[in-house]
């Protein structure tokens, strides 16, 4: 935490090297969190890079309180999230086409397993509530843990900790009910 | 209550050992037997969660991002130390933003010259010719660099139109439009410079005096005209043509150089002459600048609109629509520059 302050420090001097330390650890992580919640690839790549822009102007405001870096990073990269869906005025597309098939030689809990790909992902996570699409994108894409993600969502750790759990129980009943449907059709 | 609580926290423990620690689900599962039912299949989704969401960036993604962050923090930079940079010689700034594109991106930014909208080295290319754009010190030598960028601009558009990205031709039409709206401004800015330097000729005013001979120039006896204070034009146009600038500071100190001239005798006459005639050279050369500013503008006000609506007929709708906003654009910004570089 001592190394990141100091690196945080030195990102808001404008020191090169401290910022695209910070740069390279976030900006797969921020891609993927992004990629989740907005479910179009191209529109990810953009709103990214936005995210990194937008850090990049308003690191002189940023204090250090004992926050995490990666949590102001993650709000930016919400606000910017929330903003364009709110341009664009329509649901969040998948990420690849759908002409992926679903192997039938397999149970379903073995598919749920083994068959889900972004787009599935993507796709399921339309079906959660607002605050268990956070938590997933943040604790799976984002990479964060819950003490993180409860600072960023402002709620208590046990708050999140049960959205987390309410969260997997929907995945698990959105996929299984997918895998039965695919089933069905083969 | 209590119980989910407690569940909650156990479930959690074991994501944090299954995501951030490796362990394997049979692992958690032993450490907690009871819930293991339970746990099994939210740990196998979570598993599965994770392995779906664990999606890359595309390479060519990450080095157009990379380079765009690094622009702008290098821009940033430059803004933040301007006050440092605002006494520093020319050639000081150049050299360092040269370095840092070279530290940057290497042989990248050689690479990137050719590079189309669509490819990730095109910010490099765009940063480059800004570079040049900041390197270029007066206003003529900026409309005409912008002329040039104009110019490549449009075939780029013609290359996204060939392969029908109507999305780039929209992106790069904008940004030939704003290079048209700066020549017009410079060119403005220019004509009024342009007016400054001249006007002491035509008052048949004596040039500046060099600084030894306003030293011992005498007061005037009587207290001076006060000098009319410069439009707003003229100020713009005398700070960024520095060829034309000389007059416009030195103005108020021409009437005691006059008067120092007269106190001096007939010696001062070649010294005035000599500045009248440097004026007078660098105002023709100045005009002829401009004419052939003028020449190019009329020619790609020709050739650039004519180019584009060439290709109207083979591209798609989408196409075409982004083509005829970029025609009507450059034909508009192209009538305004025109109209900046056309004699009062």
């Amino acid at each position: 935490m001592q190394d990141e302050e100091s690196l945080v420090r030195r990102a808001k001097e404008l020191d090169q090297q401290a910022f695209a330390q910070l740069y390279e650890e976030h900006f797969d992580r921020i891609y993927r969190y992004v990629a989740l919640k907005i479910g179009d690839r191209t529109e990810a790549e953009d709103v990214t890079q936005q995210v990194f822009l937008n850090a990049l102007q308003s690191i002189s405001s940023f204090k250090w309180k004992g926050v995490p870096f990666a949590a102001w990073l993650f709000r930016i990269a919400h606000n910017q999230v929330v903003d364009y869906l709110r341009k664009k005025k329509r649901k969040p597309v998948t990420l690849f086409d759908e002409s992926r098939v679903v192997h039938s030689d397999s149970n379903p809990q073995q598919m749920v397993e083994r068959s889900m790909d972004v787009e599935e992902l993507v796709s399921a996570t339309k079906r959660l509530t607002e605050a268990q699409q956070e938590v997933i994108s943040l604790r799976f894409a984002g990479g964060l843990p819950i003490a993180e993600i409860a600072r960023i969502m402002g709620r208590s750790e046990g708050a999140v900790k049960a959205l987390q759990h309410s969260a997997i129980v929907a995945l698990r009943k959105v996929l299984v009910v997918r895998v039965d449907e695919e089933v069905q059709r083969i | 209550m209590k119980k989910s609580r407690e569940f909650d926290n156990i479930l959690d423990e074991c994501l944090e050992r299954l995501l951030a620690q490796g362990e394997t689900v049979e692992q958690c599962l032993q450490s907690f037997p009871g819930y293991a039912e339970e746990l099994r299949p939210l740990l196998e989704t979570a598993l599965a969660t994770k392995k779906a969401s664990a999606i890359q960036p595309l390479p060519e993604f990450r080095e157009k991002a990379r380079y765009q962050f690094y622009a702008a923090l290098q821009d940033l930079e430059r803004k933040r130390s301007r006050s440092f940079f605002s006494w520093q010689p020319r050639w000081v700034v150049a050299v360092a933003i040269i370095l840092v594109l070279f530290l940057a991106g290497g042989g990248t930014v050689a690479g990137a010259t050719g590079s189309m909208p669509d490819e990730p080295l095109y910010p490099v290319k765009l940063a480059t010719e800004q570079v040049r754009v900041a390197l270029t010190t007066s206003s003529l030598g900026k409309a005409e660099l912008y002329a040039k960028l104009a110019e490549k601009r449009v075939h780029e558009i013609i290359r996204m139109a060939d392969e029908d990205k109507s999305e780039q031709i929209e992106k790069t039409a904008q940004r030939l439009d704003d290079y048209l709206g700066k020549i017009a401004d410079l060119a403005a800015n220019q004509k009024a410079a342009d007016a400054v330097a001249m006007a002491p000729m035509l008052e048949k005013a004596p040039a500046a005096p060099r600084e030894e001979e306003a030293e011992i120039a005498p007061l005037p006896a009587e207290e001076p005209e006060p000098m009319a204070p410069p439009a707003a034009g003229e100020e713009a146009g005398a700070k960024e043509e520095e060829a034309a600038e000389e007059p416009v500071k030195e103005a108020p100190r021409a009437r005691e150089a006059l008067t120092a001239e007269k106190a001096l005798g007939a010696q001062r006459a070649p010294t005035a002459r000599e500045a009248q005639a440097k004026e007078a050279e660098k105002a023709r050369i100045v005009a002829e600048r401009r004419a052939e500013l003028k020449a190019t503008v009329v020619r790609y006000a020709m050739e650039h609109p004519a180019q584009l609506r060439a290709l109207l007929q083979r591209v798609s709708p989408e196409t075409r629509q982004a083509l005829l906003r970029a025609i009507s654009d450059s034909e508009n910004g192209y009538e305004s520059i025109i109209r900046s570089l056309e004699e009062p």
